[in-house]
């Protein structure tokens, strides 16, 4: 009898909150959720306040201030937290700005990718027919450019800037969004609730947007803090090769390339800016990952 | 035979427009870019004059469907361009010649560029998803058959890990700690098999969370599922259901994941791999070709690129339904 007795207990709070609102909480109840967010509010924290809070500088050079280890190491001194690079200029703040410029273009190009994929994809699989059809060969066209060559192609013949970089990863990003989308809405399209919205005389486009959209949506929308993560690896990438933003606007993949030449003397200008990247995107791996896994249970039923 | 044939009949002509599509894309791409070849090929002392007439020798002022149409016929012969820039010996001529220009003849062949380049590549790709499969086989199916314990914690967080290592970065860290500081291993070019296995290790570290986490999920759903349980009150052991009936139903998930994601994903890995450790595959002859604006090398290399994704996916379906005869061509 406790058995029977404590299941409409655990059940009876989630049924009257909204699916999102239960994967959120079944998600925050995780320790690896509550671990990883506080890392990446602290790392918000130390990108919005540090540049006020430390005496020293991103971009100016100075000389004598050159290859200071960090402080943790013999020869290393305050401010310089982390050390500096060839030129003197100080890591900590370099890696906080490249922090902060990574994550802004992974947010933006994965909310656009979001957005232009989803509403290719609830078009496509709404239409049905031809328009479906033509729209997912062109995604599987998309799909068959490696981002990295289309990246390299359009990025190293024209001027890489934040916004072709924007616009490189979206247009490699959207067709999954699509997939994923169109996929979803042909089964949605089924049911009764849209034949009720048709009937009593509904665009096609208010269906889509008013009713459709809201359904299928947030469940996608958990998993893209995962890509948030890839792409902020992809701006690290073009960096490094040369084609992501320019200097002397730091970047993770311009101080890890730069720093590689005096890997054997200094070696912490390349290896620890790579440490803060690494837990940052590791802080939002761990959050979309439990993210999926939550929504996974909810969807399935089991929570 | 006949559901085959057809099958393939399809398939390939739709792969075919696939190819020609991404090849146009490509070819428009690279045209309306600014940057330009000529300027590269001539150098920086050329006058106007004698850029004009080389652009015009190569048909680079013809309207773009002009040109590409003349680039679908020469492919069509079997004749994929010289480089605008590598001469025949592989060193690059860029900016050395005199106004008239080296003769194109003398120019490398991209199709020699690539021969010379692929094997490389093979065996780079080859080596990091080997390495990617000893660890991520092992682990992914512990943690798929268990769904709670510490091969699940262990897969999660190392593939966790592992996504969040940008690859230029462990690139770098491998060098320093496996070459730079100790001499263990060489790692920048390449001499022998041994300056394979520190960009394989980067190759394999990007390919394993993916891996680990599709293994485990498709023997898990199979797991959960009432035939397993079945088999084992007929008498099966847990091994031999899960390796006669568990893998066996696990592959088919696994094969379309490994088909479209994996070798996308293993090929831009071995571009930046290729380019970090100066390894002389496709990706490094790539990139170079891209910031010397050597349009027929990047045409080529993407053309290759989509016809192997076009036909790996190809492959895996036809594969999926000869494992799975549920499924339909």
């Amino acid at each position: 009898m406790t058995i029977l007795s404590s299941i409409p207990q655990s059940s009876a709070p989630a049924r009257g909150q909204s699916v999102n609102a239960r994967i959120l909480r079944l998600a925050w109840r995780s320790s690896e959720m509550k671990v990883a967010s506080l890392l990446f509010l602290a790392l918000c924290l130390l990108t919005l306040l540090g540049p006020f809070v430390i005496d020293a500088s991103a971009t100016k050079i100075s000389v004598a201030d050159k290859f200071l280890p960090p402080v943790f190491m013999e020869g290393g001194r305050l401010p310089y937290f982390l050390g500096t690079d060839q030129l003197g200029r100080d890591l900590l703040l370099r890696s906080l700005v490249g922090l902060r410029n990574a994550f802004l273009i992974g947010v933006v190009s994965v909310m656009l990718m979001f957005v232009l994929g989803c509403a290719i994809g609830i078009f496509s699989g709404y239409r049905g027919g031809w328009t479906d059809v033509v729209l997912m060969r062109i995604t599987d066209i998309q799909m068959s450019i490696p981002v990295i060559i289309l990246a390299i192609t359009i990025l190293g013949m024209s001027r890489p800037n934040p916004f072709t970089i924007v616009a490189v990863l979206v247009l490699s990003g959207w067709p999954i969004y699509a997939r994923v989308a169109r996929s979803v809405t042909l089964a949605e399209r089924q049911k009764e609730y849209v034949r009720a919205a048709r009937i009593i005389g509904a665009s096609d486009l208010r269906i889509m947007v008013r009713h459709i959209a809201p359904s299928i949506l947030p469940p996608i929308a958990f998993v893209a803090v995962l890509d948030v993560a890839r792409m902020m690896i992809f701006e690290a990438i073009f960096g490094f090769i040369g084609i992501g933003i320019q200097p002397p606007t730091p970047t993770f993949g311009t101080i890890i390339s730069g720093g590689t030449q005096y890997l054997l003397n200094a070696w912490w200008i390349t290896i620890v800016p790579g440490c803060l990247l690494a837990l940052s995107l590791g802080s939002l791996n761990l959050m979309g990952g439990v993210l999926e896994r939550s929504r996974n249970l909810v969807l399935q039923g089991a929570a | 035979m006949a559901f085959a044939l057809e099958f393939f009949l399809r398939r390939i002509s739709q792969g075919v427009l696939i190819v020609l599509a991404v090849a146009f894309v490509i070819f428009t791409l690279l045209r309306i870019a600014p940057g330009d070849p000529i300027r590269i090929i001539l150098g920086p002392m050329a006058t106007p004059s004698a850029m004009e007439e080389t652009a015009e020798r190569l048909g680079l002022r013809d309207p773009i469907p002009v040109q590409f149409l003349r680039y679908l016929g020469d492919i069509a012969r079997g004749d994929f361009g010289n480089s605008f820039i590598r001469g025949k010996q592989g060193g690059t001529t860029g900016g050395s010649q005199d106004a008239a220009g080296a003769p194109p003849v003398e120019r490398a062949a991209v199709i020699e560029l690539i021969a010379r380049a692929l094997p490389y590549t093979l065996l780079l790709a080859a080596c990091g998803f080997l390495l990617a499969c000893l660890v991520s086989i092992p682990l992914g199916i512990l943690a798929g058959v268990r769904n709670s314990g510490w091969p699940q914690k262990v897969a999660l967080y190392l593939s966790s890990f592992f996504v969040s290592l940008p690859n230029v970065w462990v690139g770098i860290v491998l060098i320093y700690l496996l070459s730079a500081r100790t001499g263990w291993l060489p790692a920048i070019g390449y001499q022998h098999i041994g300056y394979v296995v520190i960009p394989a290790i980067v190759v394999a570290v990007e390919l394993a969370p993916v891996m680990i986490r599709s293994i485990s999920v498709a023997v898990a759903t199979n797991v959960q599922d009432p035939f397993y349980e079945i088999g084992q009150v007929r008498g099966l052991s847990a091994r031999i259901m899960l390796f006669r009936h568990v893998l066996r139903n696990a592959a088919v998930p696994l094969l379309n994941s490994f088909g479209a994601q994996m070798i996308g994903m293993l090929l831009g890995g071995l571009f930046v791999v290729e380019y970090i450790f100066s390894f002389p595959g496709i990706g490094l002859l790539t990139i170079n070709a891209v910031f010397q604006r050597d349009f027929p090398v990047i045409q080529t290399v993407a053309i290759f690129a989509s016809t192997v994704l076009v036909f790996i996916n190809i492959a895996v379906d036809f594969a999926s339904t000869t494992i799975d005869r549920r499924l339909k061509f």
